[in-house]
């Protein structure tokens, strides 16, 4: 009895870590053809049905990407654009999350209901207007421009607010006594205290904007102001054809930051996660 | 040092009244206990007098200011909470330190201020330390240094013991009546529903029940002349046993008739009891001053025992006369007793309650 108990749990295992495997490999799967397709030639890569060793191997598509005279400006511009909106959530994401979570306004409720309606918005029904701000500011093709568009955002206010729900309340009415108003309250206990909730955006933020196409291919016009996906899809797009191979290449080493962020990071994401999961 | 002075204080979240005509005074110095159960209004009071709630109608008073506009920073009070809420990311002295800090006292006299209030409360060791790195009994200690250091005018205390082991809190419970009281003298708000705390500790206690006050009054007071059923009920354990029944007189003599049996009340009542002959009331005895026995007794009555709580110095049992309702005697240890029991039950004739049974009052 005892042992076909212990079978059973065994078989549940077993099915549990193939299923799991599975869905890694396909998730993987465009990762991993990207990587190989990246030392290929574009004839080797495109051909039908797939072939998974490069046959010659080549680092020609390495080498045109390195070639390439804007590739380090790109590289610094998505950098810029991804600093100053990390920057921008963090402090604004988290003094908004902290005016709903901790402060008691009129209209609080009603308006952070409006702010979660937001998100199911499209971005292509905001992107005109949008678009039609910033050229009245002057700020087309400017990296700060774009930036000021996600400064603030409402899935980090949510991250934020959750946080800050989360924390006691004895905290708060314990700062109030010792003599802290509500922005001194905000500076001294509640964003030391909101470190991992913090790390948790910055990553979060981080990743989107490093990553981001559409934004960047609609606000910005001349190559030197270019972020790193839009340059690399400029750079190899010829009238007729576009050279993947090399676009592949380029996007691989775009992705080494965010990998080697997830991997160290990814306490926070969980956390990010766990934090939205509270209660409300 | 201040009086605290409260004045028809009446606080409601949505349709819950929290506070209900509450009227206190504190005099200064004084170590005032607020005691009642969960959820009677009590927190909510030392929240009102600290600030961080708004009274819906009354006024409060701290020394000759009326407080109720001023803001908790500026009203000169202390709290310590029940889970102390130390900020967990700064460090022992900077918890200490944070009030001064706020308060803009120069950085010298913080930390000398920082340095005499650890050392009075045997702290400075753990200076360095975070609170997750100490036990909660030490945490309480950085808690009240981070409320002594600040000088307070009124120290608000809500269940500061109830974290603690019961060990531990019984040290500590004579440690800060001793610290607030006899060295510091500050007048002192402590709220509890632990009521062997607040008999220990208190000059006077504040009995809530329901958003009100139901009694106030010394330790002995509360307990030897409680006010009502409700403060008899909760003062004293085990609690009083009630006794319901009709108030009868045979003979010049009180009876009080329990149904099955009719209890002969002493003749000190008879004065006092007399108006009330034929109504229905409530008689109370504490369960130390019911005498049981195995065997009948002059002026005794039958019970059955239904169940026994041992406690090794004595033991609680419960009783029933009539098979209904249940009341409880303390027994010594050594009495042979069982379930099911027949025992025999005396009350002492001077210790004997009686209250109206509808509207709860003391008749005597």
């Amino acid at each position: 009895m005892r042992s076909s108990l212990k079978l059973t749990k065994l078989g549940w295992i077993a099915l549990t870590c193939f299923v799991l495997s599975l869905f890694a490999f396909i998730y993987l799967s465009p990762f991993i053809r990207s990587f190989v397709a990246s030392f290929m030639t574009w004839e080797q890569a495109s051909r039908y049905p797939p072939e998974w060793i490069p046959d010659p191997f080549t680092l020609e598509n390495y080498m045109k990407l390195f070639k390439l005279e804007l590739f380090p400006r790109w590289i610094f511009n998505t950098a810029l654009y991804a600093g100053l909106i990390v920057a921008g959530n963090i402090m604004f994401s988290s003094m908004a999350g902290y005016a709903f979570a901790r402060l008691k306004f009129p209209g609080r409720d009603a308006l952070f209901s409006a702010l979660l309606a937001l998100l199911m918005i499209p971005i292509f029904v905001t992107l005109v207007p949008n678009y039609i701000i910033i050229y009245r500011l002057g700020l087309i093709d400017n990296i700060a421009g774009l930036a000021l568009l996600s400064l603030a955002n409402v899935p980090s206010t949510f991250l934020m607010r959750q946080y800050f729900l989360s924390l006691p309340q004895e905290v708060f009415d314990a700062a109030r006594i010792d003599g802290c108003g509500p922005i001194k309250t905000f500076f001294y206990i509640c964003l030391p205290l909101a470190k991992p909730a913090l790390g948790a955006v910055a990553v979060y933020q981080f990743l989107g904007a490093w990553n981001a196409f559409l934004g960047p291919l609609v606000f910005l016009r001349t190559p030197e102001n270019f972020t790193l996906p839009v340059g690399l899809s400029f750079a190899f797009q010829r009238s007729m054809w576009t050279e993947y191979t090399p676009i592949i290449a380029g996007s691989l080493v775009a992705a080494a930051p965010t990998i080697v962020l997830f991997i160290a990071l990814n306490k926070y994401l969980i956390k990010g996660i766990v934090i939205q999961a509270g209660k409300g | 040092m201040a009086r605290v002075f409260l004045e028809n204080v009446v606080k409601k979240f949505g349709k819950v009244v929290a506070v209900n005509h509450v009227t206190l005074e504190v005099k200064d110095k004084e170590f005032m206990v607020l005691l009642g159960p969960s959820g009677c209004g009590k927190s909510t009071t030392l929240r009102l007098i600290a600030g961080l709630e708004t009274p819906d109608e009354g006024k409060i008073w701290i020394g000759d200011r009326l407080v109720n506009e001023i803001d908790p920073t500026k009203r000169n009070v202390a709290m310590v909470f029940q889970s102390y809420a130390l900020y967990p990311h700064m460090t022992v002295y900077r918890n200490i330190e944070f009030p001064l800090k706020m308060a803009r006292v120069p950085k010298e006299e913080r930390r000398r201020k920082v340095i005499e209030v650890a050392k009075f409360l045997g702290i400075e060791d753990l200076l360095n330390r975070y609170p997750k790195q100490l036990s909660g009994g030490q945490q309480q200690r950085v808690a009240l240094a981070r409320a002594i250091v600040r000088e307070p005018e009124v120290f608000l205390l809500d269940e500061p013991l109830s974290n603690l082991d019961a060990k531990l809190r019984v040290k500590m419970r004579f440690e800060l009546r001793r610290l607030l009281h006899d060295e510091l003298q500050i007048t002192t708000i402590y709220v509890t529903h632990d009521q062997v705390e607040a008999m220990t500790m208190a000059d006077k206690i504040a009995v809530m029940n329901a958003g009100k006050i139901m009694q106030v009054g010394s330790p002995i007071d509360v307990f030897e002349k409680p006010a009502n059923i409700f403060v008899a009920g909760f003062i004293g354990v085990p609690p009083m046993s009630f006794f319901e029944g009709t108030l009868i007189e045979k003979q010049k003599s009180l009876f009080l008739d329990l149904g099955s049996v009719l209890f002969r009340i002493p003749k000190t009542y008879y004065s006092a009891l007399h108006p009330h002959v034929g109504s229905e009331i409530v008689m109370g005895i504490r369960p130390q001053d019911i005498k049981v026995t195995l065997e009948p007794q002059e002026d005794s009555y039958e019970g059955k025992i239904v169940g026994y709580e041992p406690l090794g110095t004595e033991t609680y049992i419960h009783f029933t006369i009539n098979g209904t309702k249940e009341y409880i005697a303390v027994i010594p240890r050594g009495m042979r007793i069982s379930l099911k029991r027949k025992v025999y039950w005396k009350s002492n004739p001077q210790k004997l309650y009686f209250f109206r049974k509808s509207t709860g009052e003391a008749i005597y």
